[in-house]
């Protein structure tokens, strides 16, 4: 195939990434499409950015398509969960434990929550449940956690409990009973029932949405699959059509937040498993990157993907994205296993306020309307962007390629008034708004890294996403990081699509498990070869062959006493006794890694609480250092002077035309990069270079960067 | 610490009374301590608003090393909290958790600096260790770790964490001994020591410290933990230091003292000038002892200064009721940094400048050496919602701080399952259902039911896989309580009933711990005329039929569903109470309290809560006077008809006796009128400045006295509340429930519970005129 295609649904904007493979001259040459988000038919926006991106390779869409894989990151079901387009849900849960959805934990609701929220008591709340009551029905059955039947399921309720949901107009359902875990025959049974019931009614069982031990994050897991399911099927099946009416015949492969793609087919069983699948792609590329070319000569990586509204931060360790066990929808804590996206709100629209004795920047955003105001579209409070606009660093003639005009002259003055009470005029403001922010991102990646066990100095920053180059190099520096990296220049402004690309299909699953040590190799072998026979079955099924799969194990273990679950790599085959033991090993030795020497309390016995199984293959064969970026020309890259505010100063700066720079070019700060959806600071005591696979790599002079 | 108006003696040392630091404590500091005092002058407000994030995201960093290097199950359900203090322990930051857990470190850090800054001495690298009630500790399970942070040689501040142990020893395993009389049953009780010296840990001291659990290598762990957290704290502050130079962090943290006191003196200004009681009872010192003992709070507020005294309170008494002055000072800033001071994100060190305490010693709110403090500290609960029912009152006064106040939440209920499993593994571990309480109303809103303690917003509940997959217990159902929200204009959020049978266990006994009157008399008080919640429960019942329930395919809902032998309902304090196969015990965790007269809520707010079921019909029909259709609509006609009755019935309530006082009226002010409760205002009338209704105009009384003198009362039994049981019994007290209304429009005003032998609570007395007076306190 010679086009591989990424695109990738934003809030806004429609990305599409289309790599030839092909291109003269023997490098992949990436071309960018975009559109406008087109929700709630999101297949038209999706169309016309794979238009677009074939214009720029100068084919028709149909000839495009005939020679291509596309591979697709979708927020369908965010979207729907955000808007509440959902289908309406009936919860069917073990009698005497429906109501966890509605006590989420009690304070355990507020963890992810911003500090200003969980400090306002009497401002908190909870939000409107997932299923409203009288759509729970609960069901006379009851698994223990060893996996016994303590009850058998009684069928005659059961099945009125499922006629009264029908009765009430659900449109799917999604079945969570207690230890379905240990032993899922009621989950499976009950499904029975329903597909007897109501044929054609979509339907989640929370032990195949997320097996893991825990039943209110399983069971909103369940729950928000069900929701997003029948608009994921309309859509997908939308998309499929267009797709073939414009002559693609080939699989439609979706970006899961696991950090692969699934097939279509897949994902319309598990939508859950697209959810925020955007920011993983994004991670995935990263992580892709630092390991073929390594920009900055490290594989140690924080990622920045700075937008509008928000800053997502992922953690690349050795070229391994960290992953996670849980994530997000608001309040709503749930299972997946997905790579470790934090958002934090801070972006290019965050508003910069002042509380009367200091300046303060978001978190509430001005989004895409009204914008920041030198959009001049309408916003009045001055933006992230306003102060970058407002400092010179922002062309006002060449901001997205000279797509958007802007006016810094009111965001000045807006600046100003703001700065008044505190003696600031408007660059002065807007100065003091661009440290804070960027202080605070750098809080946010701190407390994300130390939460995680690492040390930021020990990394260096990839800043991607539409103001991920204004911010990277000064996020760096507070960080006490030498280096910071613009992933393949311009391409950063599209860099989740682009990510998509670079992604292998991946299926992961998962038994939860409850063993104490001395653990029965036997039952581990057992849980191995089933494990591994589904993920095999999945990619075959997903158009790959069986040679091209790579088999990964993956166990997760604590001290008895001890409540850190720590998810190890282990070894795959037979296990006997010393591969139980050395399992054993892994997982004390990453303990102390993560917690310390001495941290755990191995007396008290080990406990085996998850295996789990991951497959990839690739889906291509493009690799990344072949990439080729622009038609650099050898006669240099400087396109003139402008005046930039730096660390208080008004300084006669350096413009460099991004797209002419060749590998090996240095331009020393104070100095800005311009790529038509990038632009990149490079201040004082810092040097930016063209690395030989085409990113940016600014190196920062070490200067002590603290907390 | 506040510089006590009138300055306290010698004998608050910390050896018999509580430790308090007296207004010249600075001059006994040993000279060999130097102050890092230099703060530069007007700090860039930029520096300042990067420095403070920066100091809070230390702080909470500090939180995650803890949990995460301890790995501990109490630890991870949050039980500590950390904070970051000056040079001379004014708290700089707190954190989310447990408000009142570290609240005693300016305390046991004063201490040391007292006491030890000569020998054994303060010197970099140092770590202080300390869980003595009468220093630093809230009780003796919640261990204190406090490091000094040295900056250019000079002590520049400190951090600080407490955080909850496994065992320390004592008569009980776990900590809380209910049968104490004193402290020598309690766990071991340990003033400050230096753990670590210079960067090395006194080994000797170590083993002292381990020598006293019962599961030291637990404890080994949570200790090297909580070391961690203060060090890596210390670290990180002085690299801040380092980066920004010393004088300006100083400046940073200095200008948030000022801001946080600064907030909290604005707010104060904005309440008029009063006097605020509240009275909380503490059921049985010892279990079998079948009397309640009485506390009592009173907050003065005059200009920009809260007084805060315990009057009324009893004499402390052998027995488990009693909590010392960092437990008590604790309660009253955690609850003020919630509903005051949340703009400050949990950094209420400047609000202490204004306040100052003045509790009667010996008393169980400030309880001497050597009384039981370890199994009291649910008491803590108590007067933190006796904190913030006075606090609610006051905030109602001013429309601009009405929106940030919360109607108390439950009393905690605290169960322990000890007991061997059917594989010979020994567990012993508390049900913390209780972090899943109801919170109380708001004035503009009901309260959130299972939010979790408004006092511990992040306190969280562990799923029952969790805990069945630990412990040899099977849940039969968590769910939400109906009713268990005191009624009200708004109500407040339900509680949650868990019920428990052993599965796999070779034995199982539960030992109770409550604070309060939480499983006797009531949860959360009412405001305003909102009722109270009622209290919680602990209710077994052996030799069920849940077997043949389970043969049969059919799980029970509700406890009551089963047969049983014999039904016993644990008393709050109780010291192991066996349960076999077959026996069921149901945890009722209460919900909070009420906002306004239960009649004045809309009808189909009513509706909506009897379709979800947090409502019954009974209370419905008879606290909220709401008639439904078969649809489960509101009959209008029904219901109009319904709440005319109810009120008419408010009619023949007993006018409050007045007290034959004669002081004189206070003269009108030519002040607009003014709203100081819910539904009452002051007024001038005729030359007067009184209190009246606000809904009606009835004159209730002068400015200066009880608004309730006003009025009319009924006084019936505690059960007249639905959902509540009969305290009689577990104590023989007679309690009462009393509720006030206005003479002339017949709305529920205030309603408390009582001892029947207390006459009524004035609840708030305004001072003089009504004008805020000029600030008697330095600004």
């Amino acid at each position: 195939m010679r086009y591989l295609i990424g695109v990738d649904i934003g809030g806004t904007f429609t990305d599409c990434v289309a790599i030839d493979t092909r291109a003269p001259g023997g490098r992949a040459m990436p071309r960018i499409g975009k559109a406008l988000s087109t929700p709630p038919d999101f297949q038209t926006g999706f169309i016309a950015a794979l238009q677009a991106a074939a214009e720029m390779h100068a084919i028709t869409l149909e000839q495009m398509l005939k020679q291509a894989h596309v591979y697709h990151g979708c927020t369908v079901g965010t979207n729907a969960l955000v808007e509440n387009k959902t289908a309406r849900v009936g919860l069917l849960a073990t009698r005497g434990h429906a109501d966890a959805i509605f006590i989420m934990r009690a304070g355990a609701r507020l963890k992810w929550m911003p500090s200003n929220y969980i400090a306002h008591v009497s401002k908190q709340t909870k939000p409107a449940p997932l299923v409203p009551k009288h759509l729970c029905q609960e069901i006379d059955e009851r698994v223990t956690f060893d996996g016994r039947v303590l009850m058998e399921l009684n069928e005659d309720t059961a099945r009125d409990a499922i006629h009264r949901l029908v009765d009430a107009g659900v449109d799917a359902i999604a079945i969570s009973l207690v230890w379905s875990t240990a032993n899922a025959a009621h989950e499976r049974r009950l499904r029975e029932l329903v597909q007897q019931i109501a044929p054609g009614l979509f339907i989640s069982i929370s032990s195949e949405v997320s097996a893991r031990v825990g039943e209110y994050e399983r069971t909103i897991a369940t729950i928000v699959n069900s929701l997003i399911g029948p608009p994921m099927e309309f859509y997908l099946a939308a998309l499929e059509q267009d797709l073939a009416a414009h002559g693609y015949n080939g699989n439609l492969q979706i970006m899961s937040c696991a950090g692969g793609l699934i097939d279509a087919g897949h994902a319309r069983a598990l939508p859950v498993m697209t959810i925020g699948s955007g920011p993983v792609a994004g991670l995935i590329g990263a992580a892709d990157l630092s390991r073929r070319t390594q920009p900055g000569d490290t594989a140690n990586v924080v990622t920045a993907d700075i937008g509008g509204t928000t800053l997502d931060i992922g953690t690349i360790f050795q070229s391994e994205p960290v992953r996670r066990q849980t994530a997000s929808h608001g309040q709503f804590e749930y299972f997946v296993p997905t790579l470790d996206v934090r958002s934090v709100g801070a972006g290019g629209g965050s508003i910069i306020h002042s509380d009367g004795t200091a300046l303060k920047v978001g978190p509430h955003s001005a989004g895409a309307r009204p914008g920041p105001i030198c959009f001049g579209r309408g916003g009045k409070q001055p933006t992230v962007t306003d102060a970058a606009a407002v400092l010179g660093f922002l062309d006002p003639d060449y901001f997205f390629g000279g797509r958007l005009k802007l006016d810094p002259a009111p965001a000045e003055q807006a600046l100003a008034e703001l700065g008044l009470a505190l003696g600031m005029d408007g660059k002065q403001a807007a100065a003091a708004a661009l440290r804070i922010v960027n202080s605070q991102m750098a809080d946010a990646i701190w407390l994300t890294l130390t939460q995680q066990g690492y040390d930021p100095r020990d990394f260096i920053l990839y800043g991607f996403g539409g103001a991920g180059g204004l911010h990277a190099a000064a996020i760096a520096r507070e960080l006490g990081m030498a280096k910071a990296v613009i992933p393949l220049s311009d391409l950063a402004a599209g860099w989740s699509a682009f990510g998509i690309t670079a992604s292998d299909a991946l299926i992961s699953e998962h038994d939860a498990v409850s063993m104490t040590n001395p653990f029965d190799p036997a039952g581990i072998n057992a849980h191995w070869r089933d494990l591994e026979a589904r993920v095999i079955a999945r990619l075959v099924a997903q158009g790959v062959t069986k040679d091209a799969i790579r088999i990964e194990h993956h166990a997760e273990l604590r001290y008895a006493l001890q409540t850190n679950q720590v998810p190890v790599e282990v070894e795959g085959g037979d296990y006997d006794p010393a591969a139980v033991d050395r399992m054993v090993g892994a997982f004390e030795k990453e303990y102390e890694r993560l917690f310390g020497k001495g941290s755990g309390y191995a007396a008290a016995g080990f406990q085996l609480t998850n295996l789990e199984v991951r497959g990839r293959a690739s889906l291509s064969d493009v690799a990344l250092e072949a990439i080729g970026l622009g038609d650099h020309r050898r006669q240099g890259s400087r396109k003139g002077m402008r005046m930039a505010v730096w660390n208080g100063g008004a300084v006669a700066t350096a413009v460099h035309d991004g797209p002419m720079m060749a590998p090996g070019d240095c331009v020393a700060g104070p100095a800005i990069l311009e790529f038509p959806d990038t632009t990149i600071l490079v201040d004082r005591d810092a040097v930016a270079g063209i690395h030989a696979g085409g990113s940016v790599v600014i190196t920062l002079n070490t200067r002590q960067g603290a907390a | 610490m506040a510089t006590s108006a009138d300055d306290i003696g010698p004998e608050w040392s910390g050896r018999t009374r509580s430790y308090r630091p007296r207004a010249d404590w600075k001059t006994r500091i040993a000279s060999r301590v130097e102050f890092h005092e230099e703060a530069i002058d007007g700090i860039d407000p930029v520096d300042f608003e990067v420095i403070r994030q920066k100091l809070w995201t230390i702080n909470i960093a500090h939180g995650d090393t803890i949990t995460r290097i301890s790995g501990s199950p109490v630890l991870a359900t949050l039980d500590f909290n950390m904070s970051i203090l000056t040079e001379d322990a004014e708290v700089v930051l707190n954190a989310p958790y447990v408000q009142f857990l570290n609240a005693g470190a300016p305390l046991g850090i004063r201490y040391i600096l007292e006491n030890y800054g000569d020998k054994p001495g303060i010197d970099e690298g140092d770590i202080y260790c300390c869980n003595d009630p009468w220093i630093a500790a809230c009780h003796q399970m919640d261990v204190m770790f406090a490091a000094p942070v040295f900056a250019d040689g000079k002590l520049f501040g400190w951090v600080a964490n407490a955080g909850h142990q496994y065992d320390l020893g004592g008569i009980v395993p776990g900590g809380w001994p209910q049968n104490a009389e004193d402290v020598y049953s309690d766990p071991v009780v340990l003033p400050p020591f230096k753990l670590i010296e210079k960067g090395e840990m006194r080994r000797d001291l170590e083993a002292l410290y381990l020598r006293q659990s019962r599961l030291p290598d637990m404890v080994a762990l949570d200790l090297r933990a909580q070391i961690a957290g203060v060090t890596f704290a210390r670290d990180q502050v002085l690299a801040l230091c380092a980066r920004f130079g010393a004088a300006t962090v100083k400046a940073a943290m200095r200008l948030m003292l000022d801001q946080a006191q600064e907030n909290f003196r604005r707010k104060l200004l904005l309440v008029p000038d009063g006097v605020w009681t509240e009275t909380r009872y503490i059921d049985q010192p010892l279990p079998h002892i079948r009397h309640n003992q009485r506390t009592q709070l009173t907050v003065t507020k005059r200009g920009d200064r809260l007084l805060i005294e315990n009057d009324g309170t009893d004499v402390q008494t052998p027995g488990v009721n009693g909590i010392p002055f960092s437990t008590w000072s604790g309660s009253i800033t955690g609850i003020i940094s919630i509903s005051m001071l949340f703009e400050q994100l949990f950094a209420y060190g400047g609000s202490e400048r204004q306040i100052d305490y003045r509790p009667t010693p010996g008393t169980l709110t400030c309880v001497d050496h050597p009384a039981a403090t370890s199994g009291g500290i649910l008491h803590a609960v108590t007067m933190m919602n006796a904190v913030q029912a006075i606090l609610s009152r006051m905030l109602a006064t001013e429309p601009a701080l009405k929106q940030d106040l919360v109607a108390p939440t439950a009393d905690f209920a605290l169960p322990v399952l000890v007991g061997v499993d059917d594989r010979g593994r020994y567990f012993g571990q508390a049900i913390l259902d209780s972090f899943a309480c109801g919170s109380g109303a708001r004035s503009f809103g009901d309260g959130i039911d299972a939010s979790g303690p408004s006092y511990s917003p992040l306190s969280m509940i562990l799923n029952i896989e969790q805990l069945e997959q630990w412990y040899p217990i099977l849940y039969l159902y968590r769910k939400d309580d109906a009713d268990s929200g005191g009624a009200g204009r708004w109500r407040g959020g339900n509680g949650l009933r868990s019920a428990v049978s052993p599965y796999r266990a070779r034995s199982m006994s539960i030992i109770t711990n409550t604070g309060g009157q939480g499983c006797t008399t009531i949860s959360g008080q009412g405001l305003f005329g909102g009722h109270p919640s009622p209290a919680g429960h602990y209710l077994i019942m052996r030799g069920t039929d849940l077997h043949e329930w389970l043969a049969r395919r059919k799980m029970p809902t509700e406890i009551t569903d089963l047969h049983a032998l014999e039904t016993i309902r644990l008393a709050g304090k109780s010291n192991g109470t066996e349960l076999g196969a077959g026996d069921v015990f149901e945890l009722r965790v209460g919900g909070g309290g009420g906002y306004g007269d239960p009649l004045e809520r809309q009808p189909e707010l009513v509706a909506r809560d009897r379709a979800s079921g947090a409502v019954s019909s009974d209370s419905a029909e008879r606290v909220y006077g709401v008639v439904l259709n078969a649809d489960g609509t509101v009959d209008d006609e029904a219901t109009e008809a319904r709440r005319a009755a109810l009120r008419a019935g408010r009619k023949a309530w007993k006018p409050v006796v007045r007290e034959g006082s004669n002081t004189a009226p206070v003269p009108a002010t030519g002040e607009p009128d003014r709203l100081v409760h819910e539904y009452v205002a002051a007024t001038d009338r005729d030359g007067e400045r009184i209190l009246a209704c606000a809904l009606c105009g009835q004159q209730l009384a002068a400015y200066d006295r009880s608004y309730k003198f006003g009025t009319l009362v009924d006084e019936g039994p505690v059960t007249d509340i639905p959902g509540a049981q009969d305290p009689a019994l577990h104590i023989d007290d007679a309690m009462v429930f009393r509720r006030y209304c206005c003479p002339g429009c017949q709305t529920q005003l205030a309603t408390e519970i009582a001892r029947a032998d207390e006459l009524m609570f004035h609840e708030m007395r305004l001072v003089g005129t009504a004008k805020a007076k000029a600030p008697i306190g330095k600004a």
